[in-house]
């Protein structure tokens, strides 16, 4: 036996798997309930912030990612909360996936003096003090971005920070990616709608389904980094 | 075994709960033309003084002469069962200034009955008031020990008809007519009235006499009628200073909670309602033109209230200072009273596998410490921080929001839909339309795009029988392309007012 199989098999005798190579294990994440974006990322992560983004205006697909997610995580019996910056949050389309909406803690911001994104972030802080929610979402994707690039980069890394010893996923809607490398996962999204019936009469067409474009933009949970964009379909209440 | 406990002169000693008790003191009571002693203490009787003397003949005896008061009895008294409480779940409250108390089981936690009966003792004279306690295997026995013996008076069984034997037949509490008759018979003590025969006493008086005899030989045994709990505990104080300054007034409201906690923890409950009432100290002579100051004026409500009943007082201090931070009272604060709404506690088992939730009382403090950022209500008064709650309405955006309730939420699976980004309020949009009335071009914000496509009308009305909640309008779902992305809307027309708005984004 060659000497260093001789001295590893002593130091292995005293210390058990000091010489074998330690995996870190997978961090818990919550599925989004959108096949394509959990066999991508693996899910919203537990313990990170995930930032969602799509331009002020635009049909995306991020209040549907977002309403899947919640609903998916309030039907495992787990609070969540909004902290909506611009009172957008519509409790019918919620009802209709299935959304439990005694678990959903719903924050209004923007009708107090104070700035509504100023109001979004210390009700976000206190909430994330307060702990026993699955998901705190923050909805900040009606505000302008110019509001946006005024928070201050130092308050995304203590969100992250802070986020690291909770089993809670901090979710932010966005206009542009502002979390930069403070969040563990960005999702880019962009969309396109179908109708039916384009030829007929306005009062026989109906919206039947609307296509949206997610682009991985970052992860940390899939190794190597690598920009992935797929596609995935919704469908109105009615359709 | 039971446990007796006898105030003697219970009126008196009320009366001079927080004074001195040496002195000799009469109660009077009646009519102001006529007021006559209705107790008076032992000092005061060795000067004279009887139950029945006007005040004028009470005068002449040189004791102090006291008008009585019945809230100084109920507070006396509410002291009173506040130390039985701290012994047993299970009293009776036989008579003002008495009360019997089950003690069967409490040898293992207190001691042996003599032991036990030190305590009682000790607690009550901490209250300040002078007791007699006894111990006996039967209510009655030690009730009347009790009323018969001064300090403590321990009855092992199977001697309760030889220790009481000695004590006079008035202690039995009887009417006078018979009182009169046993009076008559020669009967002064416990023990001739046991020692009479049972056929001929039961000839004479009834089933009642039997029962008079075996009260009197120890031999009846019963169960307690327990003391109803009161329908809310209060707790209040008066400053020597009004406080002006909520972080004192977070003080003095600590220190009453705390008293209310003990009681409720001392009766295995708890609370999720407390009214607190500040009486304030207005000085209406500082605006002269002002209308007169009415009594409502001075005094100043704040309901607290969370979803489980808890026992934890801090947590209740918390939600009354951010609750009176929110709505602070307009004047220095002279009085404080709170009261809490009894409620039984709240048994929950914790669970490895139980899913992540916030803890009630915690989450009303966020709730509230969120509320006092983003504010209390919007214009239409629905809350800003709570739970949404769908109306049974075909209004649109017509919810509310709720507190968090303890019911369980729906079990559906969930699903994928297209979500709705409401804009509140609606945005005013100028549309024009074709000749078939659908839009071709809106306008809007900092939008104006040519729509691509669109659907309707839809159709919507309701409460017609109401002039001013009456809502009709046509709903239009649109395709824009705006910066070269596909932006879906859902606008409507406001047929009352012939008005356009955007009402929310697909997204």
């Amino acid at each position: 036996m060659s000497s260093i199989a001789v001295i590893r098999s002593q130091v292995e005798r005293r210390i058990p798997g000091a010489l074998t190579i330690y995996e870190r294990p997978a961090p818990e994440a919550f599925p989004t309930g959108i096949p394509v974006i959990d066999r991508q990322t693996g899910g919203i992560p537990k313990g990170a912030l995930t930032q969602i983004c799509a331009p002020v205006g635009i049909t995306s697909g991020r209040t549907s990612l977002l309403f899947s997610l919640l609903a998916q995580v309030t039907a495992k019996e787990q609070f969540c909360a909004l902290v909506d910056a611009s009172d957008c949050f519509d409790p019918e389309s919620a009802d209709a996936v299935e959304l439990c909406l005694s678990r959903l803690l719903w924050v209004r911001c923007s009708h107090h003096a104070m700035k509504s994104v100023e109001q979004a972030f210390k009700s976000a802080d206190i909430l994330i003090q307060n702990g026993g929610f699955g998901v705190i979402a923050i909805d900040l994707g009606n505000v302008d971005e110019k509001l946006i690039r005024k928070i201050p980069l130092t308050t995304w890394f203590r969100f992250a920070r802070v986020m690291e010893a909770l089993p809670t996923a901090l979710v932010i809607l966005l206009p542009y990616p502002a979390a930069q490398s403070c969040a563990a996962l960005t999702l880019n999204l962009a969309g396109s709608a179908r109708w039916s019936g384009t030829d007929a009469a306005s009062h026989t067409r109906l919206i039947s389904n609307v296509e949206f474009n997610v682009e991985i933009g970052r992860t940390r949970t899939k190794k190597p980094v690598q920009s992935a964009s797929n596609n995935f379909t919704v469908r109105p209440q009615w359709a | 075994m039971f446990g007796c406990i006898h105030i003697p002169d219970f009126p008196v000693q009320a009366a001079l709960l927080r004074e001195p008790k040496a002195i000799p003191v009469a109660l009077l009571d009646g009519p102001e033309s006529l007021l006559k002693v209705v107790a008076c203490n032992s000092s005061a009787r060795s000067a004279g003084i009887f139950t029945g003397m006007t005040k004028s003949q009470a005068e002449i005896c040189g004791v102090t002469l006291i008008k009585r008061i019945q809230e100084h009895e109920d507070m006396a008294q509410a002291e009173l069962i506040d130390a039985a409480y701290n012994f047993s779940p299970c009293i009776e409250v036989t008579s003002p200034g008495t009360i019997i108390i089950d003690l069967n089981g409490s040898e293992r936690l207190l001691g042996t009955g003599k032991t036990i009966a030190q305590l009682i003792l000790g607690e009550v004279t901490k209250r300040g008031l002078e007791s007699n306690v006894s111990i006996a295997a039967n209510p009655d026995t030690a009730h009347y020990a009790a009323r018969g013996f001064k300090g403590i008076t321990i009855i092992d069984p199977q001697e309760e008809t030889k220790r009481l034997s000695t004590l006079p037949v008035e202690t039995l509490g009887l009417e006078s007519d018979v009182l009169h008759v046993l009076h008559a018979w020669g009967i002064r003590d416990f023990k001739s009235l046991a020692a009479l025969p049972s056929i001929e006493l039961t000839e004479r008086l009834g089933q009642y006499g039997l029962h008079l005899q075996r009260l009197a030989s120890g031999a009846v045994m019963r169960e307690l009628v327990p003391a109803a709990l009161p329908a809310s505990f209060q707790e209040s104080t008066e400053l020597e200073e009004p406080i002006e300054l909520l972080e004192s007034l977070a003080f003095v409201l600590n220190r009453l909670l705390e008293q209310l906690m003990e009681c409720l923890i001392d009766r295995s409950l708890a609370t999720n309602h407390i009214e607190i009432e500040l009486t304030l100290e207005v000085h209406s002579d500082r605006d002269v033109n002002a209308p007169v100051c009415c009594s409502a004026l001075t005094t100043y409500q704040r309901t607290v209230k969370l979803p489980v009943p808890t026992q934890d007082g801090k947590v209740l201090l918390k939600l009354a200072q951010l609750d009176l931070a929110a709505h602070p009272p307009h004047a220095p604060v002279n009085k404080i009273k709170i009261e809490a709404i009894p409620a039984r506690i709240r048994f929950t088992q914790a669970g490895l596998f139980q899913p992540l939730a916030p803890e009630p009382a915690k989450l009303e403090i966020t709730m509230a410490r969120i509320r006092a950022v983003v504010g209390e209500a919007d214009s239409q008064n629905r809350n800003l921080v709570g739970f949404p709650a769908l109306l049974d309405s075909y209004r649109p955006d017509h919810f509310q929001v709720v507190p968090p309730s303890v019911k369980q939420g729906n079990s559906a699976e969930p699903s994928t839909r297209l979500a709705l980004r409401r804009f509140r309020p609606v945005i005013p949009a100028r549309v024009e339309v074709n000749a078939e009335q659908a839009p071709v071009w809106i306008g809007f914000s900092r939008w104006k795009a040519r729509v691509t496509c669109a659907s309707g009308p839809w159709r919507g009305g309701g409460q017609w029988w109401d002039a001013a909640g009456e809502w009709l309008r046509e709903e239009w779902d649109i395709n824009l392309t705006l910066d070269g992305h596909t932006a879906l809307y859902r606008i409507f027309r406001d047929l009352a007012t012939r008005n356009w708005f955007v009402e929310g984004m697909y997204d």
